[in-house]
Formats: structure tokens, sequence, C-alpha cells
């Protein structure tokens, strides 16, 4: 086998990057990586992994949105999140509750959906989210 | 707000048992859960949901998310997954900190094998 040992990082497309700069960083609130390589690369910490927000039309290749609630980044509070985003002036969707665990979509200024995200149901083995 | 972390990355199947075969017996990843339209594998440090959206009537579309999975040794694992069957796209890139080789699941999300020369 190959040995996959981790995710280095997420590519995220978008069309403007100080548009996807200010909703990632200032209102997501993610780390910007100081050694973030360019300008039209730029890449966040989301606890565990690196998002790599980037534009397509500067590296060959065409922007196409990622498809909705590829990435579910966990928040100690969904409709707290959402209220906080509304406030920004965001349209986040409607909070919804699976039984295990509660999420709202919004979307980036590129289109992508991204996921808010809160699992508060233990697993079948009893395990908390970790 | 503070996003503690990524609790998934989701890829889109129109096929479950293909994706299961392939994320398992080809790239290795052990599977966390699995129920009859998707599954949650291990992926380092990641759980990557794969998830057949036409059991809740949603379409399904391929992701462009590009996952850059880190091995130790980008050749070597693409001549493995090459032996298996999988083709790559295009030759393996240097960009004078990493490398990198593009190829993509059976639905078409696009991942890559990478490793940065300081990793």
């Amino acid at each position: 086998m190959i040995g996959v040992e981790r995710v280095d990082y997420v590519r995220v497309p978008v069309t403007d990057i100080e548009e996807a700069k200010h909703f990632y960083g200032e209102l997501l609130g993610l780390r910007l990586d100081p050694n973030s390589p360019h300008d039209d690369w730029v890449e966040y910490e989301a606890g565990n992994v690196t998002l790599a927000v980037m534009t397509p039309h500067t590296h060959d290749y065409e922007f196409e949105a990622l498809p909705p609630a590829t990435i579910a980044l966990r928040v100690a509070d969904v409709a707290a999140a959402k209220a906080k985003l509304e406030e920004a002036g965001l349209d986040v969707g409607e909070l919804w509750d699976s039984g295990k665990c509660r999420g709202a979509g919004v979307s980036d200024p590129a289109g992508n959906r991204i996921l808010l995200h809160h699992r508060y149901a233990p697993y079948p083995d009893g395990s908390s989210p970790r | 707000m503070n996003v503690e972390r990524v609790d998934f990355v989701s890829f889109l199947t129109q096929d479950i048992q293909r994706a299961k075969r392939f994320y398992t017996d080809v790239l290795g990843l052990p599977i966390e859960s699995e129920g009859e339209s998707d599954m949650e594998l291990t992926c380092g440090q990641v759980t990557l949901d794969i998830f057949d959206p036409s059991s809740i009537g949603q379409s399904f579309s391929p992701s462009p998310a590009g996952l850059a999975l880190r091995v130790s040794d980008v050749d070597a694992s693409r001549a493995e997954l090459e032996a298996k069957g999988v083709v790559f796209d295009g030759e393996t890139i240097e960009t004078g900190v990493c490398k990198q080789a593009w190829f993509k699941d059976p639905d078409g999300n696009a991942l890559m094998l990478h490793r940065r020369f300081d990793a």
C-alpha cells in the first residue's frame, strides 16, 4: 500500500483572492499560514488541515466550485456561528439537525458551499467526537 | 467565530461499492464507518466522507478539491498505483517546494500524491 500519511491540504478554488481572504480570514477567522507562498495561493489553517485557497485561472485551469458540503468546519455552536455570519451580512442556510449532528451551509464569495457542522451524538462505539 | 477543525472532507460518488474498492483496496485507507450510501475513511488526520447524493435525490458532481495525500515517495507510490490500473493526469510535477502526481478516483474526484521536500 502507498502509505497515506496525512492530507497536506485541500484545495479551495476561488475567483477573487481578496474576497476569499476576507471570507476565510476575517469572517471565518481561520489563521493565515505565515509561510503562505503566493498572492494567488493562500493557505489557511483549519485546525487539523490546511485549506489552500487559490485561483484556478492563474494556475492554468478553469474555476469550478466545490460540490456542496465538501468541507465541514466544526464549530461549537452552529446556531451561534450562523447568527454571527448573518450579522456580517452573509446568507446562511437553514439550520438542520440530523439526529446526530447539526449543520448549516454558507457560500463563500466564489460559490463554494461550506458546511458549519457540529456532531453532538457519540459514535457507535460510545466515543465522543475528538 | 472559532472554527475548531475540519470534521470531514466529502467526495460524491455514483457507485459506493466501486468507491469502496478504490479507497480501501487501491489507496489502502481504513474504513471508519459505512452505510448503504456513504462511508467514512481515515485519511491521515482527516476523515474522508464518500457519499452517494442520489440517495437523497441530489445531483452528483466530481470535486476539484485536489486532496493532497502525503506519501513518503511520490514516484514509488505512483508506480504502485499505476500497477493497479490508476491513470495519472500527466507527468509528475516538481514545483520547487514539492512533488505532485495528479490522478482521479473512479468518479472523477481530483486527488494527488504529494510530498514537500522539507516535510
